[in-house]
Parts: structure tokens; sequence; C-alpha cells
């Protein structure tokens, strides 16, 4: 065959390649954009009590500026997504670190260590909505039992936040401990044994070797926390409702009350793209550090 | 001249009345239960308990018409959340929806959502519906521009639980007034300190339900000529009272307290008393365990009287239906004097007092004495009652909302009542002269 009938024959199966693909790639692409162009269209609406609908321009996005709730929202969701950041990455580093070095029955030590996550949301909600309950809960029962005073936990504007972070800790430290014993699992032995012929200690083994060469692994589980936190909606749903007053009242639940609660979908789509580009935003801040950390 | 005339005048009228009769007769004679045999409704349920126990009979309707009943059924607030998504799309995926017309009624009727049942309650009933025999406040109270939109399922309100044995060894009667229900809390503070004196709801958007027969009770309104009145001198008073009885009478956390864990925490025999919805009765007497010790009464009266919440949920066909008149026969199925008798003895209030007065829902009644107090306090709710929960207002959702911020900011000592007041009424002004 010749030169010519080759790059025929490649040129035609690229363009059979091409159509056949074509509509799934069309679906896809269009079941993404579809959403996002109707939210933004949304977002420039304005919907009467009765859902008569109008061109508002960018009315909805100037309403942000001056409404109370949207900066208390976002006071709530960056404080939430930092206190439980901080504590899912200690918690799960460690937790890791335990399950990496457990001996007996590793295999049962790590799906019980790891079963929170894989608990429904709603069902984590509901259980220690039970548990903190300040009346009939396990958690004061057993702090008044041992001589501790009882605490409003979630009932309290001071300590909701806390303990929500606390709740979420529970369930999505093991996934942040599962990523990390993966680039444990992965790191090079032969380093640990110069440490180890050099007399290094276990704690500056973990300090100079572990967690450098782990912080690729810890940026991508910062990444995915961070995407699921900043759009916090399900256990603070199920547990506050946005409550006490507005102390858990994150951007998604707001966001969601404004719109499927009071019917203002526009003011609700507007604050729902002002959290979106927020989360874009901190993944791409993430995404630049863990091309600065990998080796 | 003017005796025929006054002949006509006598004649007319009564020949009226005859040919509406007859008409009526001649429709109900007519009504075929099979004519949309074949037929699927899509009916989109709140998950509560009137559906449930309303489904339990889904297989008598189905026989009964020869169409299937396809349900959908959500929590409240998922149910509310796929409806908006629904008629803002002008879908006619649901046929037949339930729905609360003191809370979305104004909203729902504006939008266009609901279709208008009068035709269909004057052309197309089966002769046993007994339509004059439904509670006419409830109907009332789901009609907006003389358009009827939905038909009552259910009677219900806030009534006070209270723990006689409790009463007894705190030398405690049975309070008559607000004062004494705060007077009683306080007694049984000092008396039992190791339970909770009073408990009712704290959390924002559910307490403007139990907030609001104290409102009116103690004689304050939500609005005046045309403003927020929260901070007039008996609004005020109202807002002091209810969230003092919660800060200072009530469990730790109050402010998450809904019903369930209102429920919950009476039925455990951890409080003494608790202001909560009386279609909870089946929920609180779970276990037995507070049959003998518990009597309901509606809340008592203060210096407005006694005007008791009543509401109650309605069965509406959408607007965007395809097939109005066979979701209508869906509706009528489970608002009739049958269903409902059937339902009534599974604990669910009768909008109807033909069937309030059956033999066997009274025989049901009588088994036990706090199911007989429940129905007298349900008379009185039917008698008094008033649907007003929240702001008269289209966003009466909305309006909810500042309601319990100001509650919850009293209760949690976060403002004083005027603060409270003051700033509740300025953002509910905003929300009134909202069109």
């Amino acid at each position: 065959m010749s030169d010519a009938a080759v790059t025929l024959t490649k040129d035609r199966q690229k363009l059979e390649l091409t159509a056949l693909s074509a509509p799934a790639v069309l679906f896809t692409v269009g079941m993404i954009a579809f959403p996002v162009i109707y939210t933004v269209w949304l977002s420039f609406q304005s919907f009467s009590s009765t859902g008569q609908q109008s061109f508002a321009g960018v009315a909805n996005y100037t309403r942000l500026v001056s409404d109370h709730e949207f900066w208390n929202g976002l006071w709530v969701t960056f404080a939430l997504y930092v206190l439980s950041l901080v504590l899912q990455l200690f918690f799960g580093i460690w937790l890791a670190l335990v399950l990496f070095h457990a001996k007996r029955l590793p295999g049962i030590v790590r799906s019980l260590f790891i079963s929170p996550f894989m608990m429904p949301p709603v069902v984590a909600g509901m259980m220690w909505l039970v548990i903190l309950d300040p009346s009939l809960g396990a958690a004061n029962y057993i702090l008044t039992s041992l001589g501790l005073p009882p605490s409003d936990w979630l009932a309290s504007p001071t300590w909701v936040i806390p303990t929500i972070a606390l709740i979420d800790t529970w369930q999505w430290a093991p996934y942040v401990a599962l990523i990390v014993l993966g680039g444990l699992q992965s790191l090079p032995p032969s380093v640990y044994e110069a440490a180890q012929i050099d007399g290094a200690s276990p704690f500056k083994t973990f300090q100079r070797i572990t967690l450098p060469l782990l912080l690729p692994t810890i940026v991508t589980a910062t990444i995915l926390r961070s995407v699921d936190l900043l759009r916090f909606f399900d256990i603070i749903y199920i547990t506050t409702q946005g409550g006490p007053g507005n102390a858990s009242n994150t951007l998604n639940i707001y966001g969601f009350r404004v719109g499927f609660e009071f019917f203002n979908i526009g003011y609700a789509a507007a604050l729902m793209l002002t959290l979106t580009a927020i989360v874009f935003g901190a993944v791409l801040a993430f995404n630049r550090l863990r091309n600065a950390v990998a080796w | 001249m003017k005796a025929r005339m006054l002949a006509a005048g006598m004649v007319l009228p009564i020949l009226a009345v005859t040919v509406t009769v007859a008409v009526s007769a001649a429709h109900a004679a007519d009504f075929d239960w099979k004519k949309f045999q074949g037929k699927t409704i899509n009916f989109l349920a709140n998950n509560n308990p009137i559906s449930q126990a309303l489904l339990t009979h889904k297989a008598d309707f189905e026989k009964l018409t020869g169409m299937t009943l396809k349900v959908d059924g959500y929590q409240e607030q998922q149910m509310r959340q796929r409806l908006v998504t629904v008629m803002n799309a002008h879908s006619d995926e649901v046929d037949v929806f339930m729905t609360l017309p003191s809370r979305e009624g104004p909203q729902f009727a504006a939008s266009g959502w609901y279709a208008d049942l009068t035709p269909m309650t004057k052309n197309a009933v089966a002769g046993d519906y007994d339509y004059p025999g439904l509670s006419q406040a409830l109907l009332k109270a789901a009609t907006y521009d003389g358009k009827l939109t939905s038909m009552p399922m259910n009677i219900e309100g806030p009534v006070l639980y209270y723990r006689t044995d409790i009463f007894k060894k705190c030398g405690i009667n049975e309070p008559k007034t607000i004062a004494d229900v705060e007077a009683a809390a306080k007694k049984i503070k000092l008396c039992d300190p190791g339970i909770t004196p009073f408990v009712s709801r704290g959390l924002k958007p559910a307490l403007p339900y139990t907030f609001s027969n104290l409102l009116h009770n103690m004689g304050g309104s939500y609005m005046e000529n045309g403003k927020s009145a929260l901070c007039s001198p008996k609004d005020k008073q109202a807002l002091e009272t209810y969230s003092g009885l919660l800060r200072d009478y009530g469990p730790p956390g109050v402010v998450n307290y809904s019903f369930p864990q209102i429920s919950a925490l009476y039925r455990a025999g951890r409080a003494a008393m608790a202001f909560e919805a009386s279609n909870e009765l089946r929920t609180v007497m779970e276990g037995g365990e507070r049959l003998k010790d518990t009597t309901l009464i509606p809340f008592p009266a203060g210096d407005g009287g006694q005007v008791p919440t009543a509401i109650g949920w309605g069965m509406a066909v959408s607007a965007y239906s395809k097939q109005p008149e066979a979701a209508w026969y869906f509706v009528q199925w489970a608002t009739s004097p049958a269903v409902q008798k059937l339902l009534a003895v599974q604990g669910i209030a009768p909008p109807r007092s033909s069937v309030a007065k059956d033999p066997g829902y009274r025989k049901w009644i009588d088994e036990q004495p706090v199911r007989k107090e429940w129905q007298a306090a349900l008379d009185v709710l039917a008698a008094k009652g008033s649907s007003e929960v929240g702001y008269p207002i289209v966003a009466n959702p909305e309006s909810r909302e500042f309601i319990g911020q100001a509650v919850q900011d009293l209760i949690l000592k976060q403002k004083t009542v005027d603060q409270a007041c003051a700033d509740a009424d300025k953002a509910l002004d905003a929300l009134i002269a909202k069109k």
C-alpha cells in the first residue's frame, strides 16, 4: 500500500472514530454545560413570591454585598471548613500511621476504622443528633457520669460549629486516612533503611522523611475534602437546619433555603454560583500547591 | 301585581334550590367511579402519618376506579422542593399533591399552581361524598379569590399535654390561663427538679406553629394597618412569655426542638407539659407509658381568650395536570366520608363532623380517656380555631423565619425584646412590601 493510501486510511479511521464518539461527547458536555448555563441565566432573573419572573441584570449579585446573611454564611462556611479540615488531616494522618503499623488482623482493623465514611451522611446526622441531645443523649450522660458539666452541643451558638466539625471529622477522617495509607504504602523503603543506618529517631524519621514525602498525597486529600467541606450541607441540614439562630447557616444551607423554602430562585442561583466560584478558587490554589510539592 | 311579584319572589328561590338539588342529584346518579379506568394518577405525598394511613388503602382505590396510583413520597421539606421544581417547569409529572394551605396556600394560589376544584365539587361528585359535611373553616382557609384549591384531609393544631401525676404531686390544678401555665412550670421546677417543666417548639422555622396560638390567645396579631406589629405591647408580651417559658423551664438545647424531640422527651417521661401538635398523640402514647398519666387540653386562654391554631393538610390537583378530572377522582376518594372513617381510627382527626360522630369512631374514642380529651380539644379547635400561622402574606414561609429568629434571640438572650422585635419588624415590613 502506498504512503498516500495509508494516510487516507488513517484519516478515515480518525473521522470514523470522531463520528462514533461525537454523540457521547456531545451528550456528556451538554449534561455538564446545560445546568451551569441555566443556573447562570437564573442568577440574572428576579422571581417574585408568586413565581413571576423578570430580567434583573446584576441585581442578585449586588444584593450579595449588602446581605448580612450572605456574609454570615461566608464566615460560617470558612470557619467550619478550616476547623474540619485541620481536624480531619490531623486525625486522618494519625489513623493512617496506626493502620500502617497494625500487625494484628490488619484487614479487620482497617475495615473497622474506615467504616464511618461508608455510612450515609443522613444516617450519621440522625445518629449524632440523638447522641448529642442535651436532655436524652448519651454524650451528656457520659459527661455527667464523669462529674463533668453537660453541654448544649448543637443547640449552643458557641459550640455548634466545633460540634459539627467533630461529627464530620468522625465520618471523614477515615477517608483521609485511607488516602494517606495508600501514600505510605508507596513510599520507597530505601530512604527508611538509610535513616535507620544514620540512627534517626522515629519522630525525626516522621518529621524529615515521611511527612515531606507524603505531602503530595496530603494535598490530594486536602483538595478532595475542601470541595466537600465548602459545599457542606447534609449533616447541618439534618442536625440544626442552620441554627441556633444563624450560627451554622453555611452558604449552601442559606442558598437552599432561599431557593426552595422562600422560592427566590434567582438570588439562590447567584448565591450558589458564588459558592461554586469559591470552591473552584480553592481547588485551583491547592492544585498549584500540589504541583509545587510533587516529587 | 304586588302579590304576583311576592309569589314570584318566593317561588323563584325555592325553584332555584330545587333545580340545583335536582341537578346535583342527577350528577351524583350519573357518577361512575370507573370513568377513568386504565389511567395512572401521579401523587406527590408528604410522608407523614396522614399519607401513611391513607396509602394503606391504596389497593381499594385502584380496585374501585380501575386506575393506577403512582406514589412519589418524600419528607415534608423534600416534597416541597420537588414540587417547586415540577411547578416551575410547568410539568404535568404530578397530578395530585399534598399541601398545607396555612403555610404555602397564598403563595401557591398566587403562582397559579392549584387547579380550581370548585366546578368539580359541583359537577363530579359521588352521591355519598357529602361536600357540605367537610369543615367549612378549612374549606374557607383553602379558598383564594373564590377558587377552592384543596380538599381537607385532617384537622390538627397544637394542644397542651400534661402529666396529671406530677401536677398532683406538686399540688397544681389544671391550668386555665397562660399565667397558670407559667405558675405551674415555676412550681414544678421547685417541686421536681429532675423533670423539664415545659417543652414546646424552639426550632426557628417550626416554632411559629405553637407561638401563633399563644400570640392569638394573648390578644396579639401579626399585622396592624398593613405593617408588622411584633413590637406592639401584646406581641412583645407574647414574645417574652413564649421565650421565657422555653428559656426558664424548657429542656437544654430547646432551640433545636421540633415535634420529634418534643414527643420523644414527653414520651420518655422527662417533661411535665408539652405544647405540641394534636396529631402527635399516637407518637406520644407509643409504648403506653403516658396513657394513664396524661391529660390533653387546648392551650389555656390569655387576654385574647382562647384562639387555638387549627390547620389541616389538604389534597390539591396540579394546575398543570393533563388529567385533572381523573385526579379529582382520587382527591374525592381520599377525602370521602368512607375513607376518612378508616383514617380516623388510625389517629387521623377527621375534618368532617359526620365522621367525628360516627359510632365506629366514637367507640374507638371511648376506648381510652385520653382519646376523649383529644377529641374534645379538637372540637374546640374546629369551633374556635384560627389558621393564621405566621404572617397572612404570600411570603408566609419566609415570614416564619423572622418570627423564629426573634424568639430564638430571646431564648438565647442575644437581644432584648425591643431589639428582637424591632429587627424582626424591619425585615417583615420589607417582606410585606415585596410583591
